[in-house]
């Protein structure tokens, strides 16, 4: 059985501390580069957002630029260490595979009561196509963003046509990263996925939630030579607990046998950096 | 419109991209006079010649522009929609003949200045305009790139693109962009909402500097009191004038340097105290780029591409490295 898999704890690790770093990172200086971003534009004097507490600044576009480059600093070197570490460690489990968009059309409708989910592997079809959706946002974001930041750092007069495409790029990809972010938001507020939320805060989801609706993913960790052994019910309420529509028993459902349980070699560094 | 306005434009708005912009250029049949401009230009306002055309109802740089400009600014539409919820109309259509100070409509204008000179009192009359920055904050930090530096210089609002949300004029230390309320693009998306009417100021006639002509004001100037050419002909030339003079110069150093030099026979400090300031009248003070401050972190965004890989790169074989390890001990 994996180390990944805390059996006493119901608990199965989703992400290692270095991918919430990555997770939190992205999500954080994207936060304040949103709304550095909307300083940018002629309006927080004009809608008084610089009356609010705290945000006298927003009205200072020197200031906030300041606040905007400081912020990119980490966005963009963070997107260029996930995509240099990642890729180079050949994991492409966000990635998006054959039939995905089908299989997410079909999850969705499971969502407004509509048919049954089938049995997930770590991530759903449409985290992944939500993935590269934000990885194209992202680099479309970074890049067009480079070429503004050397303008205004050394080349005030560049080529004007790469100016204007450089700037509606930014500005256009903005709008697209305010709605991902909303879907983002929006997904995550969707009753079988409240227990992954726990999971990117703490790195680990329950055990009998990954069982249940993550069953491909718990079939790696777990070795099929596992034999049956009785379940146990979870000791916690489960308010996370996946809709009941959702029964997908297997083997892996199931708690290891004593001998599963003795040290096993970890498959992958303590960090667990390898789940991408 | 001007030319490169237009030109770039049409090319971003091709598909074909910089190959569009070349196309477009042959097409067009661009005069070589237009490639003369390109290079790095300067002007040169010698305040020891001018006179503000003194005892003219208008001084002739001032008429000139008028003239050369006349028609830029549509008739607005009327009524103007009144913004939210600040419900500030600027609308100069009916005092177009404003002619003392910066308006949408009056892009140059004359600042008088009463100073004593060797226990004298004299007149110093000093034409004031877009200073054309090196830098300028007002066009690297427009949101739509509506505002932009030319090759030559030149630094140009494009009032097709342009939605008048006067931020250009917020950062410009001596806010010369001025706004005339209901016109351009902003009536066809959120007109109470979003943006205000269009900037206008000085483009140093971009259009007949492709054509390889002088900008209006400097050609029409009866005592030759401003001049334009190559860049470091025109600082050299300034600053043999400050020195044979025992003058002083401005817009060499501010707002991190422009390509506007005046030469006066007296401080620019007493000439900032004996003249007019405020909305439309721009002060003569020393002025610092605000921006300049953002460099070194604009320059360490720059480098945040190479700082991720190498981070990445590193912490990856790293990994594989340890993962290595641990398969060999195994076996």
């Amino acid at each position: 059985m994996s180390h990944d898999i805390r059996e006493a704890e119901n608990r199965v690790v989703r992400h290692s501390g270095l991918e919430m770093a990555e997770h939190w990172a992205i999500a954080l200086s994207g936060l304040v580069l949103l709304l550095s971003g909307m300083f940018e534009l002629p309006m927080a004097a004009r809608y008084r957002i610089t009356a609010l507490p705290g945000l006298a600044w927003s009205g200072d576009f020197i200031a906030s630029l300041y606040v905007h480059y400081a912020a990119s600093l980490v966005f963009i070197a963070a997107a260029c260490f996930h995509l240099a570490y990642h890729g180079l460690r050949g994991e492409s489990g966000l990635l998006p595979e054959k039939g995905d968009l089908r299989a997410s059309i079909a999850v969705i409708k499971t969502f407004f009561g509509k048919g049954e989910e089938p049995p997930f592997g770590k991530y759903l079809p449409e985290q992944r196509l939500a993935y590269l959706g934000m990885a194209v946002t992202i680099a479309v974001l970074i890049l067009s963003g480079l070429v503004k930041t050397y303008k205004n750092v050394f080349a005030p007069d560049l080529d004007y046509t790469l100016v204007l495409w450089a700037t509606w790029l930014h500005n256009a990809f903005f709008v697209l990263f305010i709605l991902a972010f909303v879907a983002h938001i929006g997904a995550l507020l969707l009753h079988p996925n409240w227990p992954m939320i726990r999971g990117i805060f703490t790195g680990t989801v329950r055990l009998d939630y990954a069982r249940r609706r993550h069953p491909l993913w718990m079939a790696a960790l777990e070795p099929p030579s596992a034999p049956p052994a009785p379940v146990e019910a979870p000791s916690e309420a489960a308010p996370e607990s996946a809709p009941e529509s959702v029964t997908v028993a297997t083997e892996a459902d199931l708690p290891p046998s004593p001998a599963e349980e003795a040290p096993v070699p970890p498959e992958d560094e303590p960090d667990g950096a390898a789940r991408t | 419109m001007k030319a490169s306005l237009k030109l770039n434009r049409r090319a971003f708005l091709s598909t074909a991209g910089g190959a569009a912009l070349i196309g477009a250029a042959g097409a067009l049949g661009m005069p070589r006079e237009a490639m003369a401009c390109r290079g790095r230009l300067a002007t040169l306002i010698d305040l020891t010649r001018c006179d503000g055309c003194d005892g003219q109802a208008i001084a002739a740089c001032v008429s000139a522009c008028k003239t050369v400009k006349a028609g830029d600014v549509p008739q607005p539409v009327d009524p103007i929609p009144v913004p939210f919820p600040s419900r500030k109309v600027e609308d100069w259509s009916k005092r177009q003949a404003v002619s003392d100070r910066l308006t949408p409509y009056t892009l140059i204008y004359i600042q008088k200045a009463e100073v004593e000179r060797g226990g004298r009192k004299t007149t110093v009359f000093v034409p004031r305009r877009c200073m054309h920055c090196d830098n300028p904050a007002c066009a690297t930090l427009c949101p739509f790139s509506s505002n932009h530096k030319f090759e030559n210089g030149a630094v140009v609002i494009d009032p097709e693109t342009c939605f008048g949300g006067a931020k250009c004029k917020t950062v410009c230390p001596w806010e010369i962009p001025q706004r005339q309320s209901g016109i351009g693009i902003y009536l066809k998306v959120l007109p109470t909402l979003m943006g205000n009417g269009v900037m206008y100021k000085c483009d140093l006639c971009q259009d007949l500097l492709e054509a390889g002509k002088t900008p209006a004001c400097i050609a029409a100037c009866p005592r030759q009191a401003m001049a334009i050419g190559p860049r470091e002909e025109i600082v050299a030339r300034s600053e043999a004038l400050a020195k044979r003079i025992g003058g002083h110069l401005y817009g060499r150093e501010e707002n991190g340097g422009t390509s506007t030099l005046y030469v006066s026979p007296v401080s620019f400090a007493d000439l900032n105290a004996a003249v007019q300031t405020g909305p439309g009248r721009p002060h003569l003070r020393p002025v610092a780029r605000r921006m300049a401050g953002s460099d070194a972190l604009g320059k360490a965004v720059l480098a945040a591409p190479a700082l991720g890989v190498a981070a990445g790169v590193a912490g990856a074989f790293a990994a594989i490295s340890r993962r290595k390890d641990r398969s060999g001990k195994e076996e």
